[in-house]
Order: C-alpha cells, then structure tokens, then sequence
C-alpha cells in the first residue's frame, strides 16, 4: 500500500518516549524515498498522457468548428470525445493519486526529521557542543551537522548578549547548595572560593558554580 | 505605617509602586511570554535597566562582602540578584526556544519579526540557515524537483502550507487587574465575557491577544 512505510516511519519516531531518540531509520528512511521517485516515474507518463489527450481534443473541437460536417460524422467525433475525455479523467486520477502520495510521504518524511530536529535543538541547551556517544551514534551525519551548527548559533547569541542561558534552569530556591562530588575535578577556583573537588566530597557551595558541574554529571544535589 | 484615614490609600500607594517597579515589570513580562503560544514584543528597555539593575546589584554585593556587612544582609541582597537574573535568563531562554520552534513562520510574518530584538533577529537567520540546509540534506534534495521546496508541499500549492505555527487558539488563564467590562470574545455570536477585576479566566489566546498586547490583560 502505498505510504505505509512512510508511516511506519513517523509512528517510530512517536511510539518513542518524547524527548528521545531512536537511532535514525537509514534504512526505512532511503525505502520511502525510493517510492517517491517510484511514484514520479508512474506520474511522469500519465501526465503527458494528459497533455495528449487534451491536445487531442482541441484538434477535434477545432476540426468541428472549422468544416461543416454530417450529422454522423459529427456523431461519431462527439462518441470520440467522450471516449478521450473518460481516459483523460482515468489517467488524471491515477495521477492525482500519485501525486497525494508523493506528496503524503514527503510530508512523513519531513515530520521524522523535523521532530528529531526539534529533539536535537532541545539537547542543545542542556548538552555544550559535544555530544556524549551513546546518543551520537542514533543520529545521522547531517543530523550531528545539524547539531554542531545549531549549538554554535546559540553560543553566538550568549556570546553577544554576554549571558550564559544554559545556567538557571530552574528557579533558585537559595543561593547556596549542597552537593556531592561524583568524580575527582581537582582544585578549581569558584566564585567566591577555591576548592579542591575530590571524590565524594560533600560540598556547599553557590548555585551558579555548581550548576554546570551537575549538568555535565560530576556532581550531584542533595536535597532535603 | 500611619494609623487612621491615610491607611487605605497608602497601600494603594505602595501595591502601585511595587507593581511598577522593574523587577515586577519582568516577572510580568517573563509570565506573559511563558504563557502566550507565540512570540510577544521584545521589552528592550526593561531588559536593558534589568541587566544594569543586575551590574549594581552585583557590585553592591561584592562590596559588601569586601566591607564585612552581616553575612545575613548579604545573602538577602544575594538570593534577590540571583532571582532576577534567573527572570531574565528564563525570559530570555523562552523567547529563544519560541524562535527555534516557529523560526520559519516567524521570519515570513513581518509583525512578528519586528517583534525580536536585533540580537534574536541574528539568531532566527542562522536558525533558519541551520534548518533549511539540514532539511535539504536529509530529505528534500532526494525528493523529484517539484517536491524540494521546505515551504511547500509540493509546486502546485500556491500557499506555504508546510510550515508549523503556533496555535494561536488554544486555551489559557489570564488575569485582569483592572475591570475590563463586556467583552465580545468572537464572531460566533456568542455571550460576551465580563472581565472582572483579579479574577481568573480561561479563554482562548485569539480572542483575547489584543488585550495582552496592549498590557490591559496578564496571562498566568
């Protein structure tokens, strides 16, 4: 059936839990651009099959205006022209037909990789311009391209503004905050101390400092 | 506060003072913007004095840490700046994540346009450059001629109709604080809404964008 693959496509992308991704479907993806192009082959032939027929019939609506014809020749042109008139609306529906399709299923198409740009973007705030293994191998090259551009465009904006967004994400409760260290960072300076970040060590320190530690998995909050 | 008559007005005094004040004025700008399904008017001014507000109030801290003032004293005026700066970040962030969603409707509808400051203007182009490339690479370039358009279907339809906008027709809760009176939602005839003062509705965002534009209505 025709745009069932494309559908597969897209109801891939959805049955997976929002804001993840799957890796792309290279291989569904590249079978419903086949039909695509399938379907241009099939449309391309009934067109011009349509523009026959229509020349045809203004030979014959011309050939009848201009000689004064019997009344059974005149009967036979008119049995004629419905004759070409049935298959031009036979052919003019197989294209239409075609032509939804194709259209249908570059719909799907741009929907799949629409939404899984969207998806992309949004790890853009969360993630600085490298993008951890495991979830690059799910994307396509042009997808981490994509990626690669889209972090760099909003960096650019920070950059002007001089005012990192990705900090903040939720409103602040204290200034102050208390987390574990997961991983040995080593001595580094912070806003208003210097502290040597060991492994588990149990810290208090600004919201703002810790921040993107906790983003980038090295630290941990304790809450309550 | 003074006892007697001067009582009453002067809380009026004071609730209009503190509405006005910058910091408010953001949190209300900040609110309308998370609630509104498309982009609003840039608040240029206010997020200028904000962030200048933001400098003095950074270097009034450091200072009073420099000074010895009571710690108490100094994690007060702290935790206000770091309110504020998350106000603007996040007002910031959310117009920002609004461009990225709508950027290809937004760049073809001169009003909203207009509405971005330069530096989001910047952004919205490279946006679309982004896009537009990845989409090209992906999918269209593969696609017959008359399909490889990221605005169209296809070469016979005459509208972009392949473009996501936002849905300007769903619901959402807004408060006024003034009383508004009768108001005629829409054509379809039906019974004007009264809006009262600080009460809470939930109407949807077409009917009612006028009122939010002019600053007559808040969305919560």
């Amino acid at each position: 059936m025709y745009g069932k693959k494309a559908s597969e496509l897209v109801k891939e992308f959805v049955s997976c839990e929002h804001g993840q991704l799957t890796s792309f479907n290279n291989d569904l993806f590249a079978q419903v651009i086949e039909e695509c192009n399938g379907h241009l082959l099939h449309l391309q032939p009934l067109m011009r099959k349509i523009q026959e027929h229509e020349n045809k019939l203004k030979d014959n609506r011309r050939s009848e205006d201009e000689t004064a014809i019997s009344e059974d020749e005149s009967r036979k042109s008119e049995a004629d022209t419905i004759f070409i008139q049935t298959a031009m609306k036979s052919d003019q529906f197989g294209a239409l037909i075609h032509h939804l399709s194709l259209v249908r299923n570059k719909r799907c198409l741009m929907a799949y990789v629409y939404n899984r740009a969207e998806v992309i973007k949004s790890l853009g705030w969360v993630i600085d311009c490298v993008l951890p293994e495991e979830i690059e191998e799910k994307l396509s090259s042009s997808e981490k391209e994509y990626f690669k551009n889209h972090a760099a465009t909003l960096q650019s904006y920070m950059s002007e503004l001089d005012l990192d967004l990705t900090v903040d994400m939720i409103p602040p409760k204290d200034p102050y905050i208390k987390v574990r260290v997961l991983d040995d960072i080593g001595e580094v300076v912070l806003s208003d101390q210097v502290a040597t970040l060991a492994r588990n060590a149990m810290l208090f320190l600004r919201r703002t400092d810790g921040e993107q530690y906790i983003s980038q998995g090295l630290m941990e909050e304790l809450t309550g | 506060m003074e006892p007697g008559a001067g009582e009453g007005s002067s809380t009026d005094d004071y609730e209009s003072l503190i509405s006005t004040t910058d910091a408010e004025l953001l949190k209300r700008a900040w609110r309308n913007e998370k609630a509104a399904p498309e982009i609003l008017k840039f608040e240029a001014a206010l997020v200028q004095r904000s962030r200048q507000q933001i400098q003095l109030m950074e270097e009034t801290v450091e200072e009073f840490t420099r000074n010895g003032v009571d710690p108490l004293t100094v994690s007060l005026y702290q935790m206000d700046l770091d309110r504020t700066l998350f106000l603007l970040r996040s007002y910031l962030r959310t117009r920002l994540q609004k461009i990225e969603k709508y950027v290809l409707h937004i760049q073809k509808t001169a009003e909203l346009w207009n509405r971005l400051s330069k530096q989001e203007q910047k952004f919205a182009i490279r946006c679309v450059g982004d896009l537009t490339q990845h989409l090209e690479q992906s999918v269209l370039t593969k696609l017959p001629d008359q399909y490889q358009s990221h605005l169209k279907q296809s070469g016979a339809s005459e509208n972009d109709d392949m473009v996501p906008e936002p849905k300007l027709d769903t619901y959402i809760i807004c408060r006024s604080k003034k009383f508004l009176g009768a108001f005629q939602l829409d054509d379809s005839g039906e019974e004007p809404v009264n809006i009262e003062a600080d009460d809470l509705y939930a109407l949807p965002y077409k009917s009612i964008k006028p009122l939010v534009e002019s600053g007559q209505i808040d969305l919560v």
